[in-house]
């Protein structure tokens, strides 16, 4: 059923400075569907889930994004975040002088607003904060920390998946999100993820390892080699990867 | 005409000086004399300069006695075509021995034709004493920027809340009504 993509990628080409890094990518993402991506190093894993984001320093050259019926590319980062995109960082940003309240107050109110929905009252927002905060086992002085300064490896992903089940997407892109995390964080996360999973929703975990995809069982696993997707396959297809890894799997 | 004040021994000064439109920018050459032991100043300045202004900023410490204790940070923002720059003197005569002086200078730009510059200077003529300066100029963080309007931020928005903890460290010694009008023109810049 064509209304049940929620996103489809056509013959994608972008890259950065100049250079080329997606070489013509395809893909197709149905609603309520996770699709993991691997791929080795440099294959173009983070361009394609900064390229979905709006990252401003990345060009997008041919191609299509459609992302719920619309024309993704027209789309500034805010405009593609009220739409339902949500990235998880590889390498979350530190924002100085910024308290973890103060930037969840200000997106989810500017979330709303473009939502033409009114403010969250003080109350409310406390009780949402304290609700997801639990949900990744973070302590209260959390939220009162400066947006992941002096924040362990482990500390930074957690904030990650804590923003995004406030903000709880339409589409959730997990960047490498299980990089440096040991195996009890790695279950926060996943939980994270498969508490969010709805009918309506999809989730794009782009990974080295197939740990992570023990805990999120993926329905469609794509490997992505220089900048194009040559294997695409079922959840037993992560595990052939594992065992023989990226050399032999070409088509 | 530069503004004096003269602090003798185990005197305090807090000051904390605006330069933002719609203000009177008088006290722009300052002169701190620290006449005594135990003498500190505490010093700070706010400077926004939205569109075509220009400003000089000139501070002189003197030490001219031991045990004194001198703190200033100055922060900035100038943006379109305006242009700041920040004059900063610490001097240390000959006997201030145990002396404890430390300045920061910081400027962001806004776009590329506005112009800041910074220029620490430290005389200094005692060998016990403990000085330092700090001076940067900048531009907003486009990582910060992205990582915020990636979780539905607007671009304006992202980059006030940049500027607001730029200046959290001299906006926090204001009272609420003077806050309140710091971030009124920041808003609008």
């Amino acid at each position: 059923m064509e209304n049940d993509i929620l996103l489809q990628i056509k013959d994608l080409h972008a890259g950065i400075e100049g250079k080329e890094i997606l070489k013509g990518v395809n893909l197709t993402i149905r609603r309520g569907e996770i699709h993991a991506v691997m791929g080795p190093n440099g294959a173009g894993k983070s361009t394609l889930s900064a390229v979905l984001a709006g990252k401003p320093e990345y060009t997008v050259t041919s191609g299509s994004i459609e992302f719920a019926g619309r024309d993704l590319l027209t789309m500034t980062p805010e405009e593609r975040s009220w739409a339902g995109i949500f990235l998880s960082f590889q390498y979350p940003v530190e924002i100085p002088g910024v308290t973890i309240t103060n930037f969840m107050k200000t997106a989810v109110n500017a979330r709303r607003k473009a939502a033409g929905q009114e403010e969250l009252s003080a109350g409310d927002f406390l009780k949402l904060m304290k609700e997801k905060m639990a949900f990744v086992q973070m302590k209260s002085e959390f939220s009162k920390r400066e947006v992941n300064v002096g924040f362990s490896g482990g500390e930074k992903k957690r904030n990650e998946i804590f923003q995004m089940a406030m903000i709880d997407p339409l589409f959730g892109i997990l960047d490498e999100t299980d990089s440096g995390l040991d195996v009890d964080a790695l279950k926060i996360v996943a939980g994270g993820v498969n508490s969010l999973k709805g009918p309506r929703k999809s989730f794009m975990i782009i990974t080295h390892y197939q740990k992570l995809l023990e805990y999120i069982v993926p329905d469609v696993v794509h490997v992505l080699k220089d900048g194009r997707i040559v294997t695409t396959g079922g959840r037993e297809l992560a595990d052939r990867i594992w065992q023989q890894g990226f050399e032999g799997i070409d088509e | 005409m530069s503004k004096v004040y003269n602090l003798e021994a185990g005197e305090k000064l807090t000051l904390t000086l605006l330069y933002v439109p719609g203000r009177p920018w008088d006290e722009r050459d300052i002169e701190v004399n620290l006449n005594g032991p135990g003498a500190e100043l505490d010093l700070a300045g706010l400077y926004l300069c939205p569109d075509g202004e220009s400003l000089d900023i000139r501070v002189v410490v003197r030490h001219n006695s031991g045990a004194c204790l001198s703190r200033q940070m100055f922060k900035g923002i100038v943006g379109g075509k305006s242009r700041a720059s920040f004059d900063g003197l610490i001097y240390v005569a000959q006997d201030s021995q145990k002396t404890k002086a430390y300045q920061e200078s910081h400027s962001i730009l806004l776009s590329s034709e506005a112009r800041a510059e910074s220029r620490p200077q430290l005389e200094i003529y005692a060998d016990d004493v403990e000085c330092s300066h700090g001076a940067t100029t900048g531009y907003l963080n486009p990582d910060e920027q992205f990582y915020m309007r990636s979780r539905g931020i607007p671009e304006q928005e992202a980059k006030r809340l940049q500027m607001i903890s730029f200046l959290a460290p001299v906006t926090d010694r204001l009272d609420g009504s003077t806050r309140a009008e710091v971030l009124d023109i920041l808003s609008r810049m």
